[in-house]
């Protein structure tokens, strides 16, 4: 062998043996499946404009104009604004979520044609509005295996009653046909594609054969002119696309853990965060194979418990103000805030935030010695 | 009806390709008017019912672009309830908030008109995915 196939060869094996990086794909995609994949990471990381259909509302001009940091698919410094209705004191009360205002998201930019029209830099919150949420950009990394986790293994960590008497009561929210959901901060949205398609329109104003007609004004028309794009603004080559982008991102793998992030990993079950941390979910039957039959540390249960009135901010379906679904915790590592409104700086920071069914876990952690406090904020660190 | 209504309706008029709202499809019974195009179906939840001027709100959507459809419930349109397998008529009366239904339509001068309605579960205690 030659000094020059050498050198070939070796650089080949160190690429083979590479440690993923953040925003890469799944491991053992097909070769039609990676092209899909970086396919869709271009739609993902397009930016559009009025001309091809931005707005007249939007919160970004593009999905990596908030997916961003360090890479497409990660998470971001933006935050935008959910609302909704809900008045605890009423007999029955029940969620509205302004199904027909266009829903809870309210927009916070405008193009400049619909600000020349009404005078808006953004979608007007109704006087009805009784919260309103801010809500920070997760990242999305390995979303595609919680997606094809069997809503059976879901159901099975829910004890709505607590009827094992720890103090940990998680239900599954649902989307308003009846499905389980598992994806946003409420656990609202059942499938990854729909979440998806659904955040071209309500996040970039994008129309697609899943949502072909724009949002509303607050529940008003657009005025005339404001959107001359002609609908659908993208088709259904590029929804799938961007679905398989985000479907194949792999999940940050874990760095090496130190003997002290081992140990704080046995202190994280101990003091019972893995109540709702749950460390591992199985994925199911699935047709793309990377996500078939895997295992997912997701640190997640995808249920919604009670965080306690402090945090709480909208209803949504069936989840209460209190309630929000257990943030994964994986790719955590490259988070820069934490909580769904992104109030905490630290991982620290966030545990002490906790309340609710984690108000004992929080506690416990408390009232740990320095040393195992620092061992499991070690073990943090590594997901 | 509220132009902001009628909005949220027109924005559910073209067919959807996912979820909640189902392709476009033949009812399964006699529609209670010939049905016109567009023609669609929409599985979603109860939101109110107006059993006076006999209206049904559904709210639906795809992933957080939520929306709502007001559909007019003729007397003579089919309203059962499928949550046990089996068909039951019930009335426009026994529909509630938080019933999941599923309900074909088409589109008239003054909004959506039903043509039939099935509950097939609620919202609090699930559907499963493909009824």
């Amino acid at each position: 062998m030659t000094r020059g196939a050498v050198v070939i060869a070796l650089l080949v094996l160190a690429a083979a043996c590479r440690r993923p990086q953040p925003g890469d794909p799944l491991p053992g995609l097909s070769a039609a499946e990676r092209a899909q994949f970086d396919s869709g990471r271009a739609v993902f990381e397009s930016t559009f404009t009025a001309e091809v259909g931005l707005g007249p509302l939007f919160n970004a001009s593009g999905c990596a104009e908030c997916h961003e940091d360090p890479v497409a698919g990660a998470n971001g410094d933006e935050v935008e604004h959910h609302a909704a209705v809900f008045h605890p004191e009423r007999a029955g009360a029940t969620c509205d979520v302004l199904a027909d205002k266009g829903g809870p998201v309210f927009q916070d930019s405008v193009t400049p044609a619909l600000h020349a029209a009404l005078g808006i830099d953004q979608e007007p919150r109704p006087p009805i509005v009784t919260t309103i949420a801010e809500r920070t950009t997760p990242d999305i990394f390995g979303f595609g295996l919680l997606d094809a986790v069997p809503d059976s293994v879901i159901l099975s960590y829910a004890d709505p009653d607590d009827k094992n008497h720890d103090g940990i009561s998680g239900r599954p929210n649902r989307f308003f046909d009846g499905r389980l959901g598992r994806f946003g901060r409420k656990a609202l949205v059942p499938s990854l594609r729909e979440f998806n398609d659904g955040a071209f329109q309500i996040e970039i104003g994008i129309t697609n054969p899943s949502v072909p007609v724009e949002g509303t004004v607050a529940g008003d028309s657009l005025p005339t002119g404001t959107d001359p794009a002609r609908d659908p603004e993208i088709g259904g080559r590029a929804l799938v696309l961007t679905d398989m982008f985000v479907r194949l991102l792999a999940p940050p793998p874990p760095l090496k853990q130190s003997k002290e992030a081992r140990r704080g990993g046995e202190v994280f079950g101990t003091v019972g965060c893995t109540g709702c941390h749950v460390p591992k979910l199985p994925t199911g039957d699935n047709p793309i194979v990377a996500l078939s039959h895997k295992e997912v540390a997701a640190y997640t249960d995808l249920l919604l418990h009670d965080m306690g009135p402090e945090r709480a901010d909208i209803c949504f379906a069936l989840a209460t103000p209190n309630e929000f679904r257990t943030e994964p915790l994986m790719g955590l590592r490259l988070a820069t805030h934490f909580m769904h409104d992104g109030r905490a700086k630290t991982p620290e920071e966030a545990i002490e935030l906790h309340a609710g069914e984690a108000t004992r876990a929080r506690d416990l952690f408390k009232s740990l010695p320095a040393a195992d406090q620092a061992a499991l904020l070690a073990f943090l660190k590594t997901l | 009806m509220q132009r902001s209504t009628v909005i949220s309706l027109a924005l559910l008029v073209a067919p959807v390709a996912l979820g909640a709202q189902q392709h476009t499809q033949q009812p399964t019974t006699a529609p209670a008017v010939a049905p016109a195009a567009p023609h669609d179906t929409v599985r979603g939840a109860i939101s109110a019912v107006d059993v006076r001027a006999r209206t049904v709100d559904v709210t639906s959507g795809v992933g957080f672009a939520i929306r709502v459809v007001r559909l007019a419930v003729p007397a003579d349109v089919p309203i059962t309830d499928r949550e046990d397998g089996t068909p039951d008529r019930i009335t426009l009366g026994e529909l509630k908030r938080g019933d999941v239904v599923r309900a074909a339509f088409g589109a008239r001068p003054t909004g959506f008109v039903a043509y039939t309605i099935e509950r097939v579960g609620t919202m609090e205690a699930g559907v499963a995915s493909t009824p």
